[in-house]
């Protein structure tokens, strides 16, 4: 019963010698990798190799920084006179229903800033904590971590990257007017200016009570005019610059 | 015995004929093996060609968003907990190893796994977490140092197929949990390490054993043979291909070692069916079952995986629970006999449930009307054969939770309002975003969830109605010289006399007229004489720019029918009018998509956050004012029968002619939900905008605990006292007087103050306002 392959053998055989094969290993390389759940981080590919999938098994502490001390937010060094955030609540008009047409009567809803909020930070809102800290200290953990990371990434030369933890951190803190200031900047260095400025007006809606950070918004937004080829904005940008400071 | 002779070789047969006999059988059988060696090349080149190049097309993988742990987070522990159970962290007394976590109280231990993201690898770490309500009090590693942010690796929500395709997750042989190559090798082909491909012994012993039993029982394939026959050939029985399969098996092994087989085996086996996608490799079938990365699997597991090689349909645990588990532990034991695993370790796997996650939780549902959004925004980029083949990484803003909440609110609301006659045959669209960022979160296209047909939340286009009308009062409220919220405004029935000659007479829902009312009062209780008046006054075409401005990229004739919704929008474009006015007049274009990689982890395309300013926020910080009465005291109220009081909202009822379509559009300051409601013939349904898009808006929103709304206050808006009889300036401790925010110069006179002692100082005024306030 072993006869029909000794042919078969023989003739590979014969036929291994002019086939050229490469002998030995298949070259893997399958247009997937390891994906999904099972793509571990450790999970960069060697040409030939399979890499080894215990690297990221092991628990590793966190390497994000905690605090490098960078304070890249404003330039000018204008961090550390800024002034504390106010916290006002804004409330919107106390009107309550009456019938129809009626007029407005008098009645009290609660503002909507007592929603329960037992953390000591506010992720998705502008700072509140008030005291005489700068603006930058004022950045909670998270925002902070992630404006670090971007800073790297960009002295790296990676804007895309950059960028997308920026917008991490935008989603972190939404309203925080430094990620929309830095996004502005990291818009402007990818050259698109016409975002720049986009960006630093929102931020500037952010912005109240902080005249540095104003100032350096209006800053930014001279710029992104000036390079949109619109001096006459840029002026204006750069008078509004001054008066915020 | 089985004389599996080549064909060819037939000729050689003796003949004890004369001796040119024994020459041309010598002839023939050279002709025949020359034959035979071509045959054998045209394979080898067969086999070398699919195994050395690209062995498999991969469909793209589409990712939720990962969840973002820090301290302060919006999270509560429950849905922290449906995310770890999604993504398959087992639940052990202590965490230990990635994929685990340890619940204690307000406190989780877990160990993250670790991924690739575009911006850079997030590793894989032990993390502890602590609630406090539904925050995260703090984060931090189970020593106790505090971390920043933490990223989970994200959930799979599925891929872009095309039909009948098989699907698979690439593993590497070092990928492999312990136990599985052991248990493969001694289920399927115990002489793998011994055989060159194909086993003479086990042919032999599967003979044995069908003769002996009369029908097929076994069958003698070895591992090689069955990943020839899956990778290279039909599955045509017949002697000629079980011959080529031996021949390629021979070839394969020529080539390659057996742990490469064995990997390329690993990946190619089926084993399920997922509707019209076909499981393959152990990589997917892992993820498929169990919702866990394979080389986390434990030994009954791997022992159930490896079971159902041998039937896929017949062994699915999901469909034969008992069959499977029976077959499990069948070779649980055959494990125990060869000597893989000891007694004891067999034993404690058998009492192990199958395992397998539920149908309907998070890890096993599908979620065609997101991912249809994301195919549609990927086709504007990529070629299909991009997508379906090159295994590309597709990370979305898609929020499993917040969609489990979304369907939740439209399953329980229709259950609630069954009574209404005619709700059966009403459907439903949902669309979720996050205004501050402007992504698309949740998305619901049919009212049954999973379902993949007609996505409604996309084409069902459909008269909005009152949604249009924020478009009507913003337009007169950017010129505040003319218009503020308390301008006077008159509900008083008109008719309007059209170019063709035809008069309109438009009414009110209550077929009543409501005298003379300030316009924030005509904006909230939704009344259309006011509306036709106010936009007659400010002109049909100005509101349609102003629809545009707010990012519909429709056209619509200036009609003035137009004022009260006779456009038609899609939900997904209603979300991205609402979105502009609930993020201060920023318009931000849709996104589902934040990144795509390669395959191998590479970034490849970004879609960026874009923004453009198309409002002064003044006039939005006004309409925002108004939208906020409409759920005060307007049509939207009954949202406060369920949400408590302090959550500030804003929104706007819809309801088309006949209640043909039932709409509510609304936001908190992190939310964004479109409802609408309405049959697919456009018949008229029981519902308005308040009775039934409105009722899931407000279950979901329930569901959701947004943020409540908080627009900071623009420069230009002040706050000034006025009196809710005249409108006219008053002050603050007058009877009655309220306050209502006006931009600068717009505002009434300020009245005299009603205390002749009243202090003069502002401070105790302020003092006293809040005190009032809170």
């Amino acid at each position: 019963m072993k006869k029909w392959w000794v042919p078969a053998v023989s003739a590979l055989a014969l036929l291994n010698g002019c086939a050229n094969v490469p002998q030995g290993s298949i070259p893997v390389v399958d247009a997937g990798i390891p994906v999904s759940n099972s793509e571990r981080v450790s999970a960069q590919r060697a040409t030939n190799q399979y890499p080894q999938a215990t690297a990221a098994r092991a628990p590793q502490a966190q390497a994000i920084p905690q605090d490098s001390g960078v304070v890249v937010m404003i330039p000018g060094g204008g961090a550390a006179v800024s002034t504390p955030i106010s916290s006002e609540p804004f409330t919107p008009g106390p009107i309550t229903p009456g019938p129809a047409a009626a007029p407005i009567s008098t009645g009290s809803y609660t503002p909507s800033t007592s929603y329960s909020m037992p953390a000591p930070i506010t992720p998705s809102g502008i700072p509140s904590s008030n005291g005489g800290l700068a603006a930058d200290e004022q950045l909670d953990g998270p925002v902070l971590a992630l404006l670090t990371t971007a800073q790297q990434q960009q002295s790296s030369g990676d804007l895309n990257g950059a960028s997308s933890s920026l917008e991490r951190a935008q989603r972190v803190a939404p309203r925080e007017p430094q990620v929309l200031y830095r996004l502005a900047q990291v818009r402007m260095a990818q050259g698109d200016a016409a975002q720049a400025e986009q960006f630093a007006r929102r931020g500037l809606t952010f912005a109240s009570g902080r005249p540095d950070l104003q100032a350096s918004l209006w800053g930014l937004i001279a710029q992104a005019r000036e390079k949109q080829g619109d001096p006459a904005g840029a002026a204006l940008a750069r008078q509004k610059a001054k008066v915020s400071l | 015995m089985t004389r599996s002779r080549s064909p060819r070789s037939r000729s050689k047969r003796p003949t004890g004929g004369p001796r040119r006999w024994l020459g041309w059988a010598l002839k023939l059988s050279l002709v025949g093996l020359v034959v035979l060696a071509g045959f054998a090349v045209y394979l080898d080149a067969i086999v070398q060609e699919k195994f050395s190049g690209k062995r498999w097309t991969i469909p793209a993988k589409v990712y939720a968003r990962p969840l973002e742990l820090f301290s302060g987070q919006k999270l509560s522990k429950n849905d922290f907990l449906t995310e770890l159970d999604a993504l398959g962290y087992r639940r052990e007394s202590v965490a230990n190893g990635p994929g685990a976590a340890a619940v204690n109280g307000n406190t989780v231990d877990l160990n993250t796994r670790g991924f690739q993201f575009y911006e850079g690898a997030e590793k894989a770490q032990a993390v502890r977490v602590r609630f406090s309500g539904d925050y995260v009090s703090e984060l931090s590693t189970p020593n106790g140092s505090k971390l920043p942010v933490v990223r989970l690796e994200p959930l799979l929500v599925g891929g872009l197929y095309p039909k009948n395709l098989e699907d698979r997750i690439l593993i590497n042989i070092d990928q492999v949990p312990p136990y599985l190559l052991e248990t493969l090798v001694a289920v399927e082909d115990r002489d793998f390490y011994q055989h060159f491909g194909v086993s003479p012994k086990s042919i032999a012993r599967a003979v044995w054993v069908n003769t002996s039993a009369g029908q097929m029982r076994q069958g003698g394939s070895t591992l090689t043979q069955q990943l020839v026959k899956n990778f290279f050939l039909t599955n045509e029985r017949s002697l000629s291909r079980k011959l080529t399969e031996a021949m390629m098996a021979l070839l394969l092994e020529l080539h390659y070692d057996k742990r490469e087989i064995l990997e390329a085996y690993l990946n190619e086996v089926f084993v399920g069916q997922d509707g019209q996608r076909a499981v393959h490799g152990f990589g997917l079938a892992s993820q498929f079952f169990f919702s866990q990365p394979l080389a986390e699997l434990k030994l009954h597991q791997v022992a159930l995986l490896v079971g159902m090689v041998k039937g896929p349909s017949a062994y699915n645990p999901r469909r034969y629970p008992e069959r499977a588990l029976e077959r499990r532990n069948l070779v649980l034991d055959l494990l125990e006999q060869q000597g893989v695993a000891t007694a004891e370790q067999v034993a404690a796997a058998k009492k192990m449930p199958l395992g397998v996650t539920k149908r309907g939780s998070l890890a096993d549902t599908s979620f065609p009307g997101f991912l249809d959004l994301v195919k549609r925004q990927l086709r504007e980029d990529y070629r299909d054969e991009d997508l379906t083949e090159e295994g590309l990484r597709i990370f979305t803003s898609f929020d499993p939770i917040l969609q489990m909440k979304a369907e939740a609110a439209v399953g329980e609301t229709f259950k609630r309002l069954a009574g209404r006659k005619g709700s059966d045959e009403v459907e439903a669209a949902m669309v979720v975003t996050n205004p501050e960022t402007g992504e698309v979160q949740a998305l619901i296209g049919s009212r049954l969830s999973g379902y993949a047909g007609f996505n409604r939340a996309l084409d069902a286009v459909r008269p909005i109605g009152s949604l249009i009308k924020p478009a009507v009062y913003l337009t007169a409220l950017e010129r505040p010289s003319q218009y503020t919220l308390t301008s006077w405004l008159s509900d008083e029935p008109l008719s309007i006399k059209g170019a063709d000659g035809q008069v309109w007479t438009p009414q009110n829902y209550d077929r009543r007229s409501h005298g003379t009312i300030f316009l924030f009062q005509s904006m909230m209780n939704s009344y259309n004489l006011g509306t036709v008046r106010l936009g007659q006054q400010v002109g049909v075409p100005n509101v349609l720019k102003t629809l545009a401005r707010l990012g519909v990229e429709r056209e619509f004739p200036a009609y003035p029918s137009m004022l009260l919704g006779a456009g038609a929008l899609s939900p997904m474009e209603v979300a991205t009018m609402y979105q502009t006015l609930a993020n201060g007049g920023f318009n931000t274009p849709m996104r589902g998509i934040r990144s795509v990689l390669t395959a191998q982890g590479e970034p490849l395309k970004r879609y960026p956050f874009q923004i453009q300013q198309r409002f002064d926020p003044g006039s939005i910080f006004l309409i925002q004012n108004a939208m906020q009465h409409v759920m005060r005291e307007g049509t939207g109220r009954s949202v406060y029968n369920v949400l408590p009081k302090n959550l500030a909202l804003a929104g706007k009822t819809g309801t088309s002619n006949d209640s043909r379509d039932s709409w509510f559009a609304g936001f908190s300051q992190d939310l964004l939900a479109v409802v609408w409601l309405g049959r697919d013939d456009n018949g008229k349904t029981p519902f308005t905008g308040a009775t039934g898009a409105l009722q899931v808006w407000t279950s979901f929103m329930s569901k959701a605990d947004p943020l409540p709304l908080d627009m900071p206050q623009p420069d230009n808006i002040v706050q000034a006292w006025i009196d809710p009889h005249t409108g006219q300036g008053s002050y603050a401790n007058c009877p009655g007087a309220v306050q209502m925010p006006y931009i600068r110069g717009s505002e009434p006179p300020a009245g005299a103050s009603c205390d002749a002692q009243a202090p003069a100082t502002g401070d105790a005024v302020m003092d006293w306002v809040k005190g009032w306030l809170n």
